[in-house]
C-alpha cells in the first residue's frame, strides 16, 4: 500500500465533509459470536513446515445491525478472518456462531443454504468481476444458484438491483470491462446484495478507488445497510475511513485481536500499546506537537512462528522486563534488536538448504556471533550482568546452535510477556485489550508508555 | 436445469429482437441452406458413415449395417462437388476426349473440379463470418463483448490469417479428398488391379481396356530414362497427374490428399483428446491445489521423462495385431499414443493461466454464495484458459504431424496401401537426385507449410488473446517445430 500517512490524512480531511455520519443502530443483539477461532494454513506442501497461523484464537462479537470494523497491518490476518466468517476459510478450531448455530460445523446442503445470509464484498473490483460475463449475468448468479423465482423474475430483481446501487438498468447487457473502478465495486455489492443477506464482510472496499469515489461508496455502503438492516464487518487498514464508518473496532496482530471496543473509545483513548503504535502512525493534525511517536521498531514475526507469548512481545515499546535487571531504555533497546538477530539467525537454520549447506562445510551467509555483539553493542556501556548473558548466547552461537542461544536470552531477559499468553482485560465500558500491563500489579500501558517518553495521544 | 436458465438470459431478448427485425436473419439463413444443400448428401454420408463405423466397433455391430447402406444411399445422390458432376477421366478416341467434362482435357477438367471445392469452402466460411456480422450488428443484446477485441486483433494479424487458410486449405484438401484427387484411393491406391479403364493406344489407334493396375506400371516414376511422370503432366494413359506420380506408378496428389486425411485426423484427434484431459486437470489442480496439483505433476513429470519415440515404437510392436491398432490402418492407436504423450505439454502450458484465474476473486465470489466446483470451474475458469489451450495445441499438432511421417518414414507408421505422407517421402527418398524429385520433395514441402500454417495461426491466436505478449515469445515457433521429434 503505497499511500503515505499524510496522504492519507489529507483524504480523512476531504472526506469527513463529504460523508453522512449515520446514527448507528445495533439493537443489542448478537449476531456472530466468534470463540476462540483459529484458521491455520498448511504451508509448504507435502515437506510439512510449520503452519501459518493466519488466525490465531480470537474471541468477539458483532450485534445485528452494527458495522464492526477490522485493522491491523497487511499480513495481519485480519482478511482470512473475514474470510473464514462467511466460510471461504476453513476454521482449523474454534466456534462462529451465526444466529445460535456454528457455521463451521456446516456442510454440504446446509451451508448452502446458510451462504445466503452471508455475503462478501471484495477488495479488487477489477478481480471481483468475470470479464466475459454481461453485468446482468453476473448479478443474476447467486439467485440461479439458490434458484429464486422465475427467470423472469431474476431479471427483474437484477434490475432492481441495479438501480439500487446507483446503475442504469440498461447496464444489464454491458461487460464489466466498460465501467470504472467505482461502478464495478457497485456492480459487486449489487451481487453481494442479490440474494438478501443478513451479514456482509467488506473487505477493504475501497482501497483500491479513487479517493473521490471513496466517499460516494462508503455513502451508498450506509444507505444500503440502513435500507436493508445489514451488519457488517469491514476491513481496512485505513484507519480515517474504519473511524468514520464503524461503530466498534477490533485491532488485529499477528493473528489476534489487541483491542476491541467501540470506535470513538478506542480512536480517542487507546489502552493496548500496538493499538497506540497504530494510530501514533495516523500524523497529528497539529504539526507543532512535540513528543515522539511511537515507531515500532522492526517488521512483524513470521505468522509461522509467532512469539510465544504476546505476539506483540518483540516489538513492543513497553515491554515489561524483568525486575533483576536494571539496565537504561538504550540497552534494552539493544537487546530486543539483539534477539532480532538470533531469533532471525534461528529460523534461518531451519531452512533445510541451509543445514545442508552447513554439513556439507560450505560458508553460510549468515554473520559471526561475535561480528554481531560488536555491531549492537559497541557503543553502549553494558551493565556486567547483561554482557554475561550476552557473552553466554554468543557462546551457543558459536557452537552453531542458534536455538539454544534463543532460548536463552528468553530466560535470562525474558517476562511474562514473552511466555504468558495475555488475557482480555475489560478496560471501560465494552472495551478489552489483551496486555499483560493491564494486570493489577504492573503500570497501565499508558503510564509506561508517558515513563519511556512516547507521546501517548492520551490529550 | 440450470443451463437453461442461463443460455434463456440471452435467448429471450435475441427472440424478441429476431422477432422485430426478421428480415437479414431469414436472408441469412435461407443463404445458408442452399449451400448446406447443395453439399447435403456429402454431409449425411459423411456422418451416417462414422456413426455406421463407430457402431461396427461395438460387440454385434447393432444397426452398423443399416447405417452403412443409408450412408451408401447418400453417396449416390447428386451434389455440386461430386467426380460425376465434374468427371476429369476419360479417355481420347482419336478425335475428342470422351467421359470429361464437357469434354474439356482431363487437365482442365480436374483443375475445375478442384477450384470448385475451394471456392464452395470459402463461400461456407465467409457466408459464416456474414452471419456473425449480422448478429453482431442487428441481433446481439450487448453492443460490445471481450470476444469482439479479440476477433479484431485477429482480422488485423496477417500472419496469423495466413496460418489460418493454409489450415483451411489442408482442412478442405482433407474432408473433400475422395473430390479434389484425379483419381479416387480405393481405384489407384488401394485396388488397382479390381478397377479398369480405357485409354487410347496411339500404336493401334484404337481404344483398349487395361486394369489400372497395368496402367500404374506405365506410368512409374522410377528417375531414369523415359520412366517418370512428373509434375503436371499426362501419362501414356491419357491420365492426368498434378504433381505427377508415385515409384509405383500411383497417382501422387490422390495419395497426398487421403494421406491429408490421416494426419489431420490423427493431428486433431489426438490434441483434442490430450486438450480434454489437459484442461481437465489444469483446472481441477487450480481449484484444488494442493496434493492434486502435486499427483499431476509427478504424473506428467513421468510420462515426459520417457523416452517418446521409443514408446510409441514399442506400442506399435506390442499392439501389432491387435484390434485396436486396425482401427484406420493404426491411425486410431497412433491418436491414444500422442494424446497420451502430448497431454502433459498442453497441461503445463495452461497450467500457469489456470492457477492465475484460480486465484481470481470472482472465483471466491462464486464459491461464497455456493456454487457448485464444476460450474465455477467450467464457467469461470474454463474460458480464460481455453485460448492458451488452443495456441499450444496448435504448436503441438505440427509436431505430432511430423512425428507420424517420420515414423512411417521409419516403415512403423500407418500401415500401407493407407496413404501417409512419410511413406511417400521414404519412397521417393533414392530418387531424390534424379528427375523423379517430386516423390520426396512435394510431400516434403506440404509438411513444412501444414506445420508452419499450425504455427502461424496459433501465434495469431496468441497474439489475439494477450496482446501484451506480441513479439515476446519469438522463439515459440522454432522451438515448437524443433520439439517435432518426438
Ligand atoms: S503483553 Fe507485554 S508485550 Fe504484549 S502488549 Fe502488553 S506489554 Fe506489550
Amino acid at each position: 500500500m503505497p499511500e503515505t500517512p499524510a496522504d492519507n490524512w489529507r483524504e480523512v480531511t476531504q472526506m469527513s465533509e463529504s460523508i453522512v455520519d449515520t446514527v448507528s443502530h445495533q439493537t443489542g443483539e448478537t449476531l456472530l459470536d466468534v470463540q476462540d477461532l483459529k484458521t491455520y494454513y498448511e504451508g509448504g506442501g507435502l515437506f510439512g513446515g510449520d503452519p501459518v497461523k493466519a488466525v490465531d484464537g480470537v474471541n468477539f462479537e458483532i450485534a445485528r445491525g452494527e458495522t464492526f470494523g477490522l485493522v491491523g497491518e497487511s499480513g495481519c490476518g485480519k482478511t482470512t478472518l473475514g474470510r473464514t466468517l462467511i466460510q471461504l476459510e476453513t476454521a482449523t478450531s474454534g466456534t462462529v456462531s451465526f444466529d445460535g448455530t456454528d457455521i463451521t460445523e456446516l456442510s454440504g446442503g446446509d451451508l448452502k443454504q446458510w451462504r445466503r445470509n452471508a455475503q462478501m464484498v471484495f477488495q479488487d473490483p477489477e478481480s471481483s468481476l468475470n470479464d466475459r460475463m454481461t453485468v446482468g449475468e453476473i448479478i443474476r448468479e447467486p439467485l440461479d444458484v439458490h434458484e429464486q423465482g422465475t427467470a423472469r423474475e431474476r431479471r427483474e430483481k437484477v434490475r432492481t438491483l441495479l438501480d439500487e446501487v446507483g446503475l442504469m438498468p440498461e447496464h444489464y447487457y454491458r461487460y464489466p470491462h466498460q465501467f470504472s473502478g467505482g461502478q464495478r465495486q457497485r456492480i459487486g455489492i449489487a451481487r453481494a446484495l442479490a440474494l438478501e443477506p443478513e451479514f456482509v464482510v467488506l473487505d477493504e472496499p475501497v482501497s483500491a478507488l479513487d479517493v473521490s469515489v471513496q466517499a460516494q461508496i462508503l455513502n451508498l455502503l450506509e444507505e444500503l445497510q440502513e435500507e436493508f438492516g445489514l451488519t457488517y464487518l469491514f476491513i481496512a487498514h485505513d484507519l480515517s475511513v474504519v473511524r468514520h464508518i464503524c461503530d466498534r473496532v477490533g485491532v488485529m496482530y499477528l493473528g489476534n485481536l489487541m483491542e476491541v471496543g467501540p470506535t470513538e473509545q478506542l480512536f480517542q483513548n487507546p489502552e493496548n500499546p500496538y493499538t497506540r503504535a497504530l494510530l501514533s502512525a495516523i500524523p497529528e493534525p497539529d504539526p507543532t506537537a512535540q513528543a515522539d511517536r511511537i515507531t515500532l521498531p522492526g517488521s512483524p514475526p513470521s505468522p509461522r512462528d509467532p512469539p510465544e507469548g504476546c505476539p506483540f512481545a518483540t516489538r513492543c515499546p513497553v515491554r515489561i522486563r524483568p525486575e533483576d535487571i536494571d539496565a537504561s531504555d538504550e540497552v534494552w533497546d539493544r537487546i530486543r534488536e539483539f534477539r532480532d538477530v538470533i531469533r532471525e539467525r534461528s529460523r534461518a537454520e531451519q531452512s533445510i538448504g541451509e543445514r545442508l549447506k552447513e554439513r556439507l562445510g560450505f560458508e553460510t551467509a549468515l554473520a559471526d556471533g561475535d561480528e554481531i555483539v560488536d555491531e549492537e553493542f559497541s557503543d553502549v556501556d553494558l551493565p556486567p550482568d547483561v554482557r554475561e548473558h550476552v557473552e553466554q548466547a554468543v557462546t551457543y552461537l558459536s557452537d552453531g546452535d542458534p536455538d539454544a542461544a534463543r532460548a536463552y536470552l528468553k530466560e535470562a531477559f525474558g517476562s511474562r510477556c514473552d511466555t504468558e499468553t495475555p488475557q482480555y482485560y475489560d478496560v471501560d465500558d465494552r472495551r478489552t485489550s489483551f496486555c499483560h500491563r493491564h494486570a493489577t500489579d504492573h503500570d497501565a500501558p499508558g503510564e509506561e508508555l508517558r515513563r519511556r517518553g512516547y507521546d501517548t495521544h492520551d490529550g | 436445469m440450470m443451463e437453461t436458465e442461463l443460455t434463456d438470459d440471452i435467448d429471450q431478448p435475441l427472440r424478441d429482437r429476431l422477432k422485430a427485425h426478421p428480415r437479414p436473419a431469414l436472408l441469412w439463413a435461407a443463404g445458408l441452406c442452399v449451400l448446406l444443400l447443395l453439399e447435403g448428401p456429402t454431409y449425411l454420408d459423411g456422418l451416417l458413415g462414422a456413426i455406421g463405423a463407430g457402431l461396427a466397433l461395438l460387440p454385434g455391430a447393432p444397426g452398423a449395417e443399416a447405417f452403412a447402406s443409408a450412408s451408401a444411399f447418400f453417396s449416390e445422390l447428386p451434389h455440386l462437388l461430386s467426380r460425376e458432376l465434374v468427371p476429369n477421366r476419360g479417355y481420347y478416341d482419336g478425335s475428342a476426349w470422351q467421359g470429361t467434362f464437357l469434354g474439356l482435357e482431363p487437365k482442365y477438367a480436374w483443375l475445375i473440379r478442384f477450384l470448385l471445392v475451394y471456392a464452395y469452402v470459402a463461400a461456407l466460411l465467409g457466408w459464416l463470418w456474414y452471419g456473425y456480422v449480422l448478429f453482431r450488428r442487428h441481433y446481439r443484446a450487448a453492443n460490445w463483448t471481450p470476444t469482439d477485441d479479440v476477433i479484431d486483433r485477429l482480422r488485423s494479424h496477417y500472419w496469423g490469417l495466413f496460418g489460418l487458410a493454409v489450415v483451411v486449405f489442408f482442412i478442405t484438401m482433407a474432408a473433400f479428398a475422395p473430390v479434389v484427387g484425379p483419381t479416387t484411393a480405393e481405384e489407384n491406391i488401394e485396388g488397382p488391379y479390381s478397377h479398369d479403364m480405357k485409354y487410347y493406344n496411339e500404336d493401334t489407334e484404337t481404344v483398349e481396356t487395361i486394369t489400372i493396375g497395368e496402367a500404374n506400371l506405365g506410368s512409374a516414376s522410377r528417375g531414369s530414362g523415359d520412366s517418370n511422370v512428373g509434375i503436371w503432366s499426362y501419362d501414356d494413359f491419357g491420365r492426368f497427374h498434378p504433381v505427377g506420380t508415385l515409384v509405383s506408378g500411383k497417382d501422387l496428389f490422390t495419395f497426398l490428399a487421403f494421406g491429408a486425411r490421416v494426419s489431420l485426423f490423427i493431428g486433431l484427434g489426438s490434441m483434442a483428446i490430450a486438450g480434454f484431459i489437459a484442461t481437465t486437470l489444469a483446472l481441477v489442480t487450480a481449484y484444488y491445489k494442493g496434493v492434486t496439483d502435486l499427483i499431476v505433476v509427478l504424473t506428467s513429470d513421468s510420462v515426459q521423462a520417457m523416452p517418446a519415440l521409443l514408446l510409441v515404437i514399442l506400442a506399435t510392436v506390442v499392439f501389432r495385431n491387435h484390434w485396436i491398432a486396425e482401427l484406420y490402418s493404426g491411425a486410431m492407436l497412433f491418436i491414444l499414443l500422442f494424446a497420451l504423450i502430448r497431454w502433459p505439454g498442453l497441461w503445463r502450458a495452461v497450467r500457469g493461466p489456470a492457477l492465475q484465474v484460480g486465484e481470481q476473486e470472482w472465483v471466491d465470489a462464486a464459491k461464497s454464495y455456493g456454487q457448485r466446483p464444476t460450474v465455477i470451474m467450467r464457467k469461470h475458469m474454463a474460458p480464460y484458459i481455453l485460448g492458451y489451450l488452443l495456441v499450444y495445441a496448435s504448436l503441438t499438432l505440427g509436431g505430432v504431424i511430423i512425428s507420424v511421417s517420420a515414423l512411417s518414414f521409419l516403415g512403423l507408421g500407418i500401415t500401407a496401401p493407407t496413404p501417409e505422407w512419410g511413406r511417400a517421402i521414404n519412397i521417393g527418398q533414392q530418387y531424390i537426385a534424379s528427375q523423379s524429385w517430386h516423390i520426396s520433395l512435394i510431400p516434403g514441402i506440404l509438411i513444412t507449410l501444414v506445420v508452419t500454417g499450425f504455427n502461424a495461426f496459433s501465434d495469431g491466436i496468441r497474439d489475439a488473446i494477450d496482446p501484451q505478449s506480441e513479439g515476446a515469445e519469438g522463439g515459440a515457433t522454432g522451438a515448437a517445430a524443433g520439439g517435432g521429434g518426438g
